[in-house]
């Protein structure tokens, strides 16, 4: 419970329509995309740098927890109020400050929704790449705190190689500023990279200057069967051996591809082992000249069937499978639990292999959908969270799933994060010091650690 | 669950990228997500029935995209429809509202308040009408009661000159449809009943306008009134499930989708003829895509003068009827009509049944850029299919605005030929 006195102040700062006390809006923000519940003291939708400093004042002071929110899309659970306190909702802070085409940059606040700040750069002819499932409703903010990814980032890289600079207000209410406006910038440490990723446990990030890129003038498409997982992945091998970096590359399993086309009934092929969606952008020609390159692998590899995208109809039909997936897989039961391990992308055969044999073993049905150009892997298990024997064997298939990825060089997380989920797994892949050394840094920003306590560090 | 319609949430968060409230506050307690866990949490006793919750749960515009964009395939309104009930049983709701619901369970009620409501604004001075707003819009602004009302006017009409029964479209099997005219172009909005009756009979079909028709229902529906739809439901399906016709009219998207959608499910849950739902719900169809079916070339032709036209498209057309894009599709028929798409088309306009009325400040903060948009168009009018977007629209347009809302077959019928040049 926070003292009256401090709530009093706190609502000084951002006005009473700015803040939240009441029970029924502050369960509103117990919550986000992950399963679990804890309920914030106060709600605070603060609206420029000024307000964030003086809360964090008044919290550092008090020792009253502190936890960012953007839209609250996290599937880790990194913006639930573990702890209770506060919870800082930076949706109203969500103006675009500069668009710089020509020096390919832009100034954002952390409340910018990701796909209104793409539909901004759209007239430029610009785009900013990362591309998050939740894309459409996720905040520049949220997504930098998660260094979020998405499909074209195996190309493009993520959230973090596109953050130049910063504006992020310390736990003691303190302001500092990383990196600039410039592409090359080796002025000190690279702090922004830092913070990005650190899930609102190091600062709040007041705003950003993200790196911009002209859009591509072509996109080719195809989608290709394979009746064999490793002739599947050593497809993948070869296409990026040979030097093509594909915009998506993205696989769908056996179980996954049945699972679609006995729910949504779109023409799959059923007897397939595999699928790749396959993406490439750039010059007409280039990409004319790539698709043509890529047939030539996925053949040598046994491709048993291709199809090429000749119109942006074709193009929305050869998405349709994939975009059906999640949809599919949230009807099957009460819950969906989605993971995102990453392993090396050679390693995507025995993975899948290892997490369908998990399944087996805990009799849970698993599809399996993968980036597979960069090994991000979303291993999806319907379960009935409300049935505790279920649940306890998704919860154990998971432990698996882990120690799996780990075993094969891979991590735990690809573009999710930690947040509540994934403690847990950290000594997986970091070993005692590796994980205080994270400890260390923590303590040196955030001394009283108010900022988003009870999560991986 | 200690109470469950169908599917759980996941939580993923897709419907906060198109509910038009959480996109104008910005706040999770005015998104779906949050209206369907704050409904869990009190079906488990996790929290308690209150003012300020029944104000959560009603800050709604039930446009249902929330339903729409669902990966769990959740049905929102069916949800959202059960928690008001139970809400406005705990708390009551606003009189005007509550008066709304008892007069739409019963035709005559509706008569008889059209009545005294029009001999008000007769006695009603100018300026307390430009004065005095509901929600955002001036009274002066709130459309004006039809003189007599629409359905009485046509049967009238249709007296006096008969239908041309042997021109029945060919594609038709019996060249007779019936005609569910919605209250608001009953009472409201008679041009627009004129136009779809003008183009049906134009098209060589028999128009039926059964008498004992009444209100749809989602008013009641969605104010708490639930159990109170029975009657309206029985009533219009009796009058509507009949031999001979083609196909059931509707001019309104929210009454075509209580008829299409919703009366199947009602009527098995009141214990009503569910085959005769079903029967009727086949046959609705919105009078733009009827004319986009079934219309012959020659039925509409040429005007005599262009018009700049742009398009508002409603939610529960989007969300809910099987073509909505028939609309458009008809402008561009049109030759003449000169349309011109804005990005925003599709964006909710805030009106929202009652919501306009009800959340003027939220209201008005979804329908500013809408209106700004559109009149920089430089269009003479804006066309929509719902009579709700058409009045809280409208009341943005002030005199000096040269830019006028009309229902598409208002439009679509000055272009028949028998018609042409008469009709400004």
């Amino acid at each position: 419970m926070i003292d009256p006195d401090a709530i009093g102040r706190l609502k000084e700062i951002v006005g009473k329509d700015r803040c939240y006390d009441s029970p029924e809006q502050l369960t509103c923000y117990c919550y986000d995309a992950y399963f679990e519940e804890a309920m914030p003291d106060l709600v605070l939708f603060p609206c420029n740098r000024d307000e964030v400093s003086g809360i964090l004042k008044i919290c550092s002071a008090r020792k009253i927890p502190v936890t960012a929110r953007g839209a609250g899309t996290s599937v880790c659970g990194a913006s639930i109020p573990a702890k209770g306190g506060v919870v800082l909702c930076f949706s109203k802070m969500n103006r675009i400050i500069e668009i710089n085409t020509k020096e390919r940059y832009v100034i954002v606040e952390p409340g910018v929704v990701n796909a209104d700040l793409q539909k901004a750069l759209a007239p430029f002819g610009f785009f900013y790449p990362p591309d998050p499932g939740s894309m459409a409703v996720s905040t520049i903010g949220g997504n930098v705190a998660q260094n979020a990814g998405g499909p074209r980032c195996l190309k493009y890289g993520v959230t973090v190689d596109y953050v130049l600079g910063m504006e992020v207000v310390l736990a003691s209410g303190k302001v500092v500023r990383f990196g600039s406006r410039n592409v090359k910038d080796v002025t000190g440490y690279r702090l922004s990279s830092l913070f990005c990723g650190s899930e609102g446990t190091l600062g709040m990030v007041t705003s950003v200057i993200l790196k911009v890129l002209p859009q591509p003038e072509s996109v080719s498409t195809l989608l290709v069967t394979f009746d064999d997982l490793d002739n599947t992945a050593n497809a993948v091998a070869d296409i990026i051996g040979a030097g093509i970096l594909p915009a998506a590359l993205e696989l769908m399993d056996k179980t996954t591809i049945r699972t679609v086309e006995e729910n949504a009934h779109i023409g799959l092929p059923v007897d397939a082992e595999g699928t790749l969606l396959i993406e490439v952008d750039g010059v007409k020609e280039a990409c004319d000249k790539e698709i043509q390159k890529i047939s030539e692998k996925l053949e040598a590899n046994g491709a048993v069937n291709i199809e090429i995208a000749k119109t942006q109809e074709d193009r929305e039909k050869l998405w349709q499978a994939r975009r059906s997936v999640y949809g599919v897989f949230a009807k099957l039961s009460s819950s969906l639990y989605t993971e995102d391990i990453a392993v090396p992308a050679g390693k995507i055969p025995e993975m899948t292999r290892r997490i369908v044999d998990i399944g087996e073993k805990y009799n849970l049905l698993v599809g399996v959908m993968a980036h597979a150009g960069d090994g991000n892997m979303h291993p999806m298990i319907p379960g009935d969270k409300a049935d505790k024997a279920e649940w306890a064997r998704v919860k154990k298939a998971f432990d698996e799933i882990m120690a799996a990825a780990a075993s094969l060089n891979g991590t735990l997380s690809g573009e999710h994060g930690i947040g509540l989920a994934k403690t847990e797994y950290l000594p997986l892949v970091m070993d005692e010091d590796s994980v205080a050394f994270m400890g260390v840094i923590k303590k040196a920003v955030d001394p009283d650690g108010i900022l988003n306590p009870g999560k991986f560090v | 669950m200690a109470e469950s319609y169908g599917q759980n949430c996941n939580r993923c968060g897709f419907c906060l990228s198109v509910c038009p409230a959480y996109q104008a506050q910005g706040a999770e307690d005015t998104s779906p997500r949050a209206r369907i866990q704050l409904i869990d949490f009190f079906a488990d006793h996790k929290i308690a029935s209150s003012e300020k919750l029944k104000d959560i749960i009603s800050k709604c515009l039930m446009c249902g995209s929330c339903a729409n964009i669902c990966p769990s395939g959740i049905n929102h309104p069916e949800r959202y429809i059960r928690m008001r009930e139970k809400m406005i049983r705990d708390h009551g709701d606003r009189p005007e509202i509550k008066s709304l619901v008892y007069l739409l369970a019963k035709e005559s009620r509706i008569r008889m308040a059209a009545g005294a409501a029009k001999m008000a604004r007769k006695i009603v001075p100018d300026v307390f009408a430009s004065k005095y707003k509901l929600g955002n819009i001036a009274l002066k602004q709130f459309p004006v009661l039809n003189t007599v009302p629409f359905r009485t006017a046509a049967r009238a009409e249709m007296e006096q000159t008969p239908g041309q029964r042997s021109q029945g479209a060919s594609d038709l099997a019996y060249g007779r449809v019936a005609y569910f005219t919605g209250c608001a172009t009953n009472y409201f909005f008679d041009d627009t009943g004129f136009a779809v009756l003008e183009i049906l009979r134009h098209m060589g079909l028999e128009v039926v306008i059964p008498g004992t028709q009444t209100c749809c229902g989602i008013p009641m529906l969605y104010h708490g009134g639930r159990k109170k739809v029975k009657r309206n439901i029985n009533t219009n399906l009796a009058c509507l499930d009949a031999q001979g016709i083609d196909a059931v009219i509707v001019d309104c998207p929210t009454c075509g989708a209580a008829l299409k959608n919703d009366y199947p499910g009602l009527a098995k849950a009141f214990g009503l003829d569910l085959d005769r739902a079903n029967r009727v719900a086949e046959k609705v169809v919105d009078i733009s895509t009827f004319i986009m079916n079934y219309a012959r070339p020659g039925d509409v032709v040429q005007n005599h003068e262009a018009v700049r036209v742009t398009y508002h498209q409603p939610c529960h057309l989007r969300n809910h009827m099987p073509a909505p894009g028939s609309a458009q599709a008809l402008l561009n028929t049109l030759k003449g009509v000169q349309y011109i798409p804005v990005p925003d088309m599709d964006a909710c306009c805030g009106g929202g049944g009652t919501f306009f009325y009800e959340f003027p400040e939220v209201s008005k903060g979804i329908a500013e850029n809408k209106v700004a948009n559109a009149k920089a168009t430089g269009a003479e009018l804006w066309v929509t299919d719902c009579p709700v977007c058409r009045i809280n629209l409208g009341g943005y347009l002030d005199d000096a605005a040269d830019l006028t809302v009309v229902h598409p077959a208002r439009l679509a019928a000055q272009f028949l030929p028998a018609l042409k040049g008469q009709k400004g």
